[in-house]
């Protein structure tokens, strides 16, 4: 391994610093046409009149299409169908007499611009009757209230219940019980990027190409093929580079079936470029979601029991194809963390409501961190224990046998050293007698600690999700790497090809890593998404380089009748061992096999090119990336404002690829994790009108909002096997954990409990009584 | 997000600006900086049939102190809170400047943009306000002066008429020795404020405060003075209890707006606090040089 | 609405369009001139993903009416390196320094930056203040600062100017 744990340079670098990247709106084709969308001012209604006549005759306007229209050339969406007690409602691809959320697609103009386009929905006139909209938790619970799919008779689309360990008995031998409930607000992913694409239909060749701004080009075009009800084989998705997803980018929006179907009726190709207002309200949201939690406890801090009912606010439709559904049994599995707790009892619902769908954002199922963690501190205080050791009690140390209560096998796992770590090199001690001065002073200083566990790629039993890569090895010996995965930002070109480069024997730049073409790459409808990459796809990189290698070999065994076994390649070259006069350039060996493979002898493999699938075998190590965070905050009581004092980051992700890019992964998501306690709120009022549809609204955090993070990694690496691990969502779903616990530390003498994830600053001298609630 | 269409006029005098804007009675936008304007158009919120472009009328720019300071409508924040003369004649002014958003919208934004765009949250129209500037506006029949506490009408509002373009802003002279202060609190560095106070304070010799000015930010739908708090410190001697108590009356008759980053209750806490730390921050400036 | 003629000089090239008034600078910039790797990312001034050099000056490109640029100069993120290919001390820096990582906000950050080397060296939290009207969403900002850090060690205005000029002979 030469290249594997280095900092390479990014292959994508230098196209992006010189301003050549290609985005999807970069784009630009000839005769291509623009869309924008027409889009519900109302969170429930009925569309009684539609009349599009004015806008047609706008002079750059080519077409105006309407639910009708994509209806007659789409397939109706229904998604995880094949989920067992999953209501799963049909919907339209474009609201056709009914509009379910604000932002609802209800017409699609194509014009000559944009600036046109939008003059023309200003002309369409919509007529509506307001329908009671489903906006709160317990509206969506109100069995009185009206279903927002004619197909399902409530707005509970999923139940989840599920019993491990005698609950009952656990809590008739508790000490104490602690009630809370946790709530957290919609979020969003918000990538700089907004969502784009460009439909190109050739009415000559029948072929569908979609430029797209994706996280899995195949699932995209699976999905386009299946709604759009087109011969897949003639459906081709393009994607460069993409601009920031963090879940959204992975499934396909009911805006890019619209699109595509528009540029089928009209025989022209259509982009779309989605403005930031309609990014806000339209394009995803996430976190909406509460748990209300009962923890059966000893007075010596022993966790015996915990009662968990879980309520997600998915919006109005399922998000295709990674509706809500997923997440609650992942939420379940995971809520025990890596603490012993004796009994456990859950139910999770996914509830339908009037506002926007709810794609994957960076950790979906983060509130099991959040509330785990927050219950951790709670309950610590409760019993008057410091929260660390009562963390230190319950938490497993990752023997062989160490088995979650539900069900999750921890052999391997790390928390207990990531707590320490964390421990030692913030002086918990020390920390905590300044946090006595500071409050004697008057001062509100927090700390706040969190652990928690990424399955990424999980223990052995729940590893799912085979992934191929193809490897041709071309005829100048450098590498052709072919991945289904669709980055956006996380280096994959490199990464990959770090791990090529070291399986072949290369020079980092003789390969040449290849996404986004759906004619090249292999087929996977996951793409990039769910921390899977470093695992997965760097698997397959892994074996399938591999395979070509061992072809290579045997040519070149073949060509020096040498023994394939004591070849080795080496830079590139191909050397003999003992015998460094005899190497030979990996480029002539394959020169040979492309040009010249009659000179070989009879029965050599002379394909240079490899698929193959790697389905876990061989991955060494635990399975769970994690880590421990630990936040020290000041809150100022006058103003409410939270400053970050310190944010310290201990993380095992296993063996590491790229450091630059590992500690980069984690950084962005603790921004994530802090921007959703601090900043972020997708806030919808009580008729379901969206109010944060700009960035003076929407707030995301600037360079003086998020603070240096420190972070230390622990790298526990196995004795055998590939270990890679996970490691874009850690940083997502445990910030708001250390983050919110510190809040509640530093506001102490308060006696609050912090029961919100979202806490701007008025909120906060709420808590502390400075103003009435 | 595309503005709808309108004629574009570029002025190149001031007497050429106000031409059209009589031609167009009524049809016609003033644009300067664009930096509050050109968002309202691109989300479709404001729309003109016509826009007349001041960036190039020359007799619009540049700072002269004249005893006090003139102020061309067309000076943009960024050369202004690069002025030595700004930074002399009115600190207030120089340190206001520095809060409005970021040195691109700065680079841009002019002095007489923000004060015709009346943003209550804005920084310039409360500097106006508690300096006792006026501004002066210019039609196609003449000139007048408008005082800063006849200009601000409501929400986004001034007194100016549609044909009228304000090219010039005046403050009085800086009363030497006077303590300033600006204080905002924003939720992320450079947003409109939630809140803010500016306070000028000046002492006789006995040491007690004789002229006092308190201006508030983000409380009303005008940037409003605080007049009866200013009243309460006249005759004072500066003391922490003196700000605590004066603070609180400052807000005691506000009714500020509720948003999504905090509410009315919320606002009102902020901004005493605002208040009494400006007012500390200002009377530990009093003496000092600007 | 009548289109009109509109001249800048970009990157040191003369170039003109013919536009609506109402087209964004930003707009034109990508659609009219071709040049993409000024991005698009709110509209309103928030993020500053749109910056570019007017005049020298940093400036929201999506604030701007094309038609309010005639005559000036612009530089843009494709302006940066030197016409040979060698990139600009920050253009390195950001490259060193993993300052970014799906790169959509990096030419907004890139001309803000641009614009603060030539004013010379910041504190670290000055030049946090500095960069605040540049929002990035995967980096959490850490590396962007020590990329803007770096570059301050590496670079002096000279070096930018003698870039400028090697670009300017090139074309």
């Amino acid at each position: 391994m030469r290249f594997v744990g280095e900092s390479v340079t990014r292959v994508e670098d230098r196209r992006i610093l010189t301003g050549r990247g290609r985005y999807i709106d970069d784009v630009k084709l000839p005769g291509m046409l623009h869309a924008a969308f027409l889009r519900s001012p109302f969170a429930h209604a009925r569309i009684t009149e539609l009349e599009i006549g004015e806008a047609q005759k706008l002079p750059g306007v080519v077409a105006v299409l309407t639910g009708a229209d994509i209806e007659a050339a789409t397939v109706p969406i229904q998604v995880m169908a094949q989920f067992p007690d999953f209501k799963s409602p049909a919907y339209l691809a474009m609201a056709t007499d009914r509009v379910r959320f604000v932002g609802d697609l209800v017409a699609i103009v194509v014009a000559e611009s944009r600036y046109v386009a939008e003059d023309a929905l200003e002309l369409i006139n919509v007529e509506y009757d307001p329908m009671r909209p489903i906006v709160s938790f317990d509206d969506a619970q109100d069995s009185t209230a009206p279903a927002i799919f004619d197909d399902i008779a409530d707005n509970v689309l999923y139940r989840s219940t599920s019993t491990h360990g005698d609950v009952d008995a656990a809590f008739a031998a508790a000490d104490t019980v602690i009630e809370e409930t946790f709530t957290q607000s919609r979020q969003a992913n918000v990538p700089m990027e907004t969502r784009g694409a460009v439909a190109d239909f050739d009415p000559g060749t029948g072929d569908l190409t979609y430029y797209a701004a994706t996280q899995s080009p195949q699932g995209c075009r699976f999905q386009l093929a299946t709604y759009l009800d087109h011969p897949i084989d003639r459906v081709r998705v393009l994607s460069g580079d993409v601009g920031g997803a963090f879940g959204l980018k992975g499934p396909v929006h009911r805006e890019d079936i619209s699109l595509a179907a528009a540029s089928r009726i009209i025989g022209r190709p259509i982009k779309w470029i989605e403005d930031r207002n309609e990014h806000l309200q339209a394009s995803g949201h996430a976190r909406e979601e509460q748990m209300q939690v009962e923890a059966a406890v000893t007075s010596d801090g022993r966790l015996l029991g915990l009662r968990a009912r879980l309520l997600i606010d998915q919006g109005a439709f399922p998000c295709l194809p990674y509706a809500a559904v997923l997440f609650p049994n992942m939420i379940r599995d995971l809520l025990p963390g890596p603490y012993r707790f004796g009994a456990m009892q859950f139910e999770g619902l996914v509830l339908a409501t009037n506002k926007c769908w709810v794609p994957p954002y960076r950790g979906p199922w983060e509130i099991e961190t959040w509330v785990r963690e927050r219950l951790m501190d709670v309950v610590a205080r409760r019993l008057g224990m410091d929260p660390a050791e009562l963390r230190r009690k319950n938490m497993f140390d990752g023997a062989e046998e160490d088995r979650s209560i539900s069900g999750q096998h921890l052999a391997g796992i790390t928390s207990r050293e990531s707590l320490e770590r964390a421990l030692g090199r913030i002086d918990y001690g020390s920390l905590r007698s300044e946090q006595e001065a500071a409050r004697a002073e008057g001062r509100l200083l927090g700390v706040g600690i969190a652990t928690f566990l990424e399955a990424a790629p999980g223990p052995k039993e729940n590893r799912m999700f085979p992934e191929d890569a193809k490897v041709r090895l071309e005829s100048n010996g450098h590498l052709l790497v072919m991945t289904p995965q669709g980055p956006h930002g996380q280096g994959h070109e490199t990464t990959l090809a770090q791990i090529a480069a070291d399986a072949m024997g290369l020079p980092l730049d003789h390969v040449r890593v290849v996404h986004g073409d759906t004619r090249q790459t292999p087929m996977n409808l996951i793409g990039t998404g769910g921390s899977r990459a470093s695992t997965w796809a760097s698997g397959s990189v892994m074996v399938t380089t591999r395979k070509v290698r061992e072809k290579a070999l045997g040519i070149a065994s073949a060509m020096l009748e040498i023994d394939a076994g004591d070849l080795d390649i080496i830079d590139g070259m191909v050397v003999p061992a003992g015998a460094p006069a005899k190497a030979m350039p990996l480029a002539a060996i394959a020169m040979t096999a492309y040009l010249a493979p009659e000179s070989l002898p009879p029965g050599t493999d002379n394909h240079l090119e490899a698929q193959e699938t790697f389905t876990g075998d061989g991955i060494g190590g635990s399975g769970w990336s994690g880590g421990t965070h630990l936040c020290v905050v000041e809150i100022d009581q006058d103003t409410g404002r939270v400053r970050i004092l310190r944010y310290i980051v201990v993380e095992d992700c296993g063996q590491i690829i790229n450091p630059a890019i590992v500690e980069g992964q984690i950084r962005g998501g603790v921004a994530q994790g802090i921007a959703g306690v601090l900043y972020e709120k997708a806030a919808y009022d009580e008729e379901g009108q969206f109010m944060a549809g700009t960035f003076m609204d929407y707030l995301l955090p600037t360079a003086t909002e998020i603070p240096h993070i420190e972070i230390d990694h622990i790298e526990s690496v196995p004795v055998e096997g590939l270990d890679i691990r996970g490691v874009g969502e850690g940083g997502a779903i445990v910030a708001p954990a250390a983050l919110t616990n510190a809040i509640e530390d530093a506001l102490l003498p308060f006696g609050v409990t912090v029961n919100e994830q979202y806490l701007p600053p008025g909120r906060i001298l709420e808590l502390t009584g400075a103003i009435p609630a | 997000m595309k503005p709808s269409a309108f004629e574009y006029h570029l002025a190149v005098s001031t007497d050429e600006a106000v031409g059209l804007l009589a031609e167009h009675d009524g049809d016609a936008k003033v644009i300067a900086g664009g930096q509050s304007l050109v968002p309202l158009l691109a989300l479709r919120l404001a729309r003109v049939d016509h826009l007349v472009d001041i960036n190039k009328v020359p007799d619009l720019q540049g700072i002269t102190a004249n005893g006090g300071l003139r102020i061309g409508a067309m000076t943009r924040h960024r050369e202004a809170e690069r002025s030595a003369l700004v930074r002399r004649h009115a600190p207030l002014l120089a340190d206001a400047l520095t809060y409005i958003g970021h040195a691109a919208i700065r680079n841009r934004g002019t002095l007489g943009g923000s004060l015709a765009h009346a943003d209550p949250a804005a920084e310039l129209p409360a500097t106006l306000l508690a300096l006792d500037g006026q501004v002066e506006v210019r039609n196609s029949r003449g000139t007048r002066t408008v005082a800063a506490a006849d200009l601000f009408t409501g929400f986004l509002t001034t007194s100016l008429e549609p044909d009228e373009l304000l090219t010039a802003i005046s403050l009085p002279a800086w009363r030497a020795g006077s303590g300033w202060s600006v204080q905002e609190f924003a939720r992320r560095s450079g947003d409109f404020a939630i809140s803010g106070a500016m306070t000028v304070l000046s002492t006789g010799a006995d040491g007690r405060i004789d002229d006092a000015r308190i201006a508030l930010i983000g409380v009303a739908p005008t940037a409003v003075r605080a007049s009866a708090a200013e009243q309460a410190l006249i005759g004072g001697a500066p003391s922490e209890e003196l700000w605590a108590s004066v603070a609180e009356a400052a807000v005691a008759d506000i009714e500020p707006p509720s948003d999504l980053h905090g509410s009315s209750a919320y606002r009102k806490k902020l901004t005493s606090t605002l208040v009494r730390r400006s007012l500390a921050e200002s009377a530990s400036r009093i003496g000092a040089a600007a | 609405m009548s289109r009109r003629p509109v001249h800048v000089k970009i990157n040191g090239v003369e170039r003109e369009g013919y536009v609506e008034p109402r087209k964004t600078l930003v707009d034109f910039i990508r659609e009219d001139l071709e040049l993409t790797g000024t991005h698009v990312g709110c509209e309103h001034g928030v993020c500053g993903a749109c910056t570019v050099l007017l005049d020298g000056e940093a400036v929201r490109s999506c604030l701007m009416f094309a038609v309010q640029a005639e005559g000036c100069e612009i530089r843009t993120i494709e302006g940066m390196a030197g016409p040979d290919g060698q990139l600009h001390p920050l253009q390195e820096a950001f490259r060193d320094n993993h300052s970014f990582q799906c790169g959509f906000c990096t030419p907004g950050f890139m001309m803000t930056a641009a614009a603060l080397l030539e004013e010379g060296p910041l504190s670290e939290e000055d030049l946090r203040h500095e960069l605040s009207g540049n929002l990035c969403r995967c980096t959490g900002y850490q590396s962007i600062v020590a990329g803007v850090m770096d570059a301050f060690g590496r670079s002096t205005p000279a070096a930018g100017q003698a870039a400028d000029a090697a670009t300017e002979a090139a074309r």
